[in-house]
């Protein structure tokens, strides 16, 4: 039997989809070891190996094919803007994409200026200022620690995600407005779907029913 | 910069030696199955006016068109897609009293699309236009070309996915839904989302029955017991329709001997706008996209001046290629 490969998005996501994996009765618990210097897990049992990847990695590795499916964020899957099958929401790792600053940038979102917008998704905060608002920016591509552009005044605002708000306050920010909401994601390579449609399906619905 | 001169633009290549060799084979012995089918070459024109291509008939986004001038200032484009050009080279030439007409191509196609994905922007296309037929003989012959070509190319494992867009089109009339859910909705379906389509209806006013197909209809592909399922979901009269050309295409592809190729799947529905009847993509290991897609498109001649019903499928030979040395 061929193997069923599927890419994982490393950190915070991993360990709850390795949960899930267990609920299923795969074996996760090599992964989980934090000390392994394996790359890719076997399950002969069940024909099913999985590797973890960085998260913008996970849609492409679908894409491409060398995954037949993906955990990852919606965050990145709309980042990434690739041709995948999105199948199923896991409802967990919920977040929001938000536009946030100093209370003050507030202003300057409804008066229409040319602000700049500093950011880890450019494609993400390009539609939504573009498309939705009708606004024009300029987007700064930011690669970690986005609540710094702000308060150093590289930015007025930022477009990141937000899960409790706490570093946003502790530095003085504010949610200004909601891009969208956020969780993790199964996508599927759109051939594997068709090639190995009973399994993929079937897995699909065992993950519904274990959540 | 130094280097510019020796190097193609991105998304362009060279080819050469044993891969051109390949090539240059497995394009004569697809060539050898259009000419059992008796189809007729065809060459139009790589630069066609930009409103062959125009919003209207529903094909490439204009922005990832090729697009320059001529002398007058008239926007000219690089073909992206066979389909609208040979359907215009027909309107022009063709007398309907001729009709069916069975045509081949091959040739290069440019799409400037913006991501880095997978893709080349010029890619080899070979495929079939049949032109003034629109029984489901037609739509079966080409199925079963389809289904040749792929076995010629030396593919082992491959499927013909086969969908119908005038089911999900008649559901959608009678559904009454505002244009922007209809467009989530059709998303939802087209990503394959199993669950989205129930949450997303959740609390809006459409018939239960309705609602229950377009519920199913993410999940609603796989072999001909596919066409049961979706029978059962099929309450208005279009929907029933689209089904029973399906059944018949499937008793004609039972008789060829090709119907264990084929699967069905209600969730293809194409970007292109132009499709009316039936839709399908080939798929095989080793190439994460479709080898071949086509369908019916029984309006888009009408747009050049000539009414006629069509159906065709092209080949992407790029992604036969690449299918073909990843598979052994």
């Amino acid at each position: 039997m061929r193997y069923l490969t599927i890419a994982l998005t490393k950190g915070r996501l991993a360990s709850q989809t390795l949960k899930l994996f267990e609920k299923l009765g795969m074996n996760a618990e090599e992964a989980e070891d934090k000390h392994t210097r394996k790359l890719i897990f076997e399950d002969d049992k069940l024909g099913i190996r999985y590797f973890l990847a960085k998260g913008p990695d996970v849609p492409t590795y679908v894409a491409y094919g060398a995954a037949d499916i993906g955990i990852v964020g919606r965050d990145t899957i709309l980042e990434e803007g690739r041709q995948i099958y999105e199948v199923m929401d896991l409802g967990f790792g919920r977040c929001k994409m938000c536009i946030c600053g100093p209370k003050s940038a507030r202003k300057a979102l409804v008066s229409g200026d040319l602000i700049r917008v500093a950011t880890k998704y450019p494609h993400i905060a390009k539609d939504y200022f573009l498309n939705r608002k009708h606004q024009t920016v300029e987007i700064i591509k930011l690669n970690g620690s986005i609540e710094l552009a702000p308060i150093v005044g590289l930015s007025e605002v930022i477009c990141d995600i937000v899960e409790t708000g706490a570093t946003l306050r502790e530095n003085g920010l504010t949610v200004l407005e909601e891009v969208c909401d956020l969780s993790a994601r199964v996508v599927v390579n759109q051939v594997s779907m068709k090639m190995e449609n009973e399994r993929i399906t079937g897995l699909i619905r065992s993950m519904k029913e274990v959540l | 910069m130094k280097n510019l001169l020796i190097h193609t633009p991105e998304g362009f290549r060279d080819l050469y030696q044993d891969q051109m060799k390949r090539k240059r084979e497995l394009m004569n012995g697809l060539h050898q199955v259009f000419e059992r089918y008796g189809y007729a070459d065809i060459e139009t024109p790589s630069v066609e006016y930009f409103d062959v291509f125009g919003a209207d008939i529903g094909t490439t986004p204009s922005n990832e068109l090729y697009k320059f001038f001529d002398r007058d200032g008239n926007t000219l484009v690089l073909r992206p897609d066979f389909t609208p050009s040979v359907a215009r080279a027909v309107a022009m030439h063709f007398h309907p009293e001729d009709k069916p007409y069975r045509l081949c191509y091959q040739g290069s196609t440019f799409v400037n699309s913006r991501e880095y994905r997978l893709n080349l922007k010029e890619t080899t296309q070979m495929g079939v236009e049949l032109i003034g037929d629109g029984s489901v003989k037609a739509d079966a012959e080409v199925l079963d070309l389809t289904v040749d070509m792929l076995k010629e190319a030396g593919l082992g494992e491959f499927q013909v996915s086969v969908g119908e867009v005038d089911y999900f089109k008649a559901l959608l009339e009678d559904s009454h839904l505002s244009q922007e859910t209809a467009e989530d909705v059709r998303k939802l379906i087209l990503n394959k989302n199993f669950f989205g389509v129930s949450e997303l209806l959740e609390g809006c006013q459409i018939d239960a029955g309705i609602r229950r197909a377009f519920v199913e209809m993410p999940q609603l592909f796989g072999g001909p017991e596919v066409l049961d399922r979706a029978e059962a979901l099929a309450v208005n009269e279009g929907s029933r329709d689209a089904i029973a050309r399906l059944r018949e295409i499937d008793a004609l592809l039972k008789k060829s001997g090709n119907s264990a190729y084929i699967s069905y799947d209600f969730g293809l529905l194409s970007k292109f706008h132009y499709y009316t009847g039936i839709i399908f993509s080939a798929f095989t290991y080793g190439s994460g996209e479709p080898v071949a897609k086509g369908g019916r498109y029984d309006a888009l001649l009408g747009h050049f001046g000539q009414d006629a019903p069509a159906v065709g499928v092209g080949f992407s030979i790029d992604q036969m290629m690449n299918a073909l040395s990843r598979q052994k």
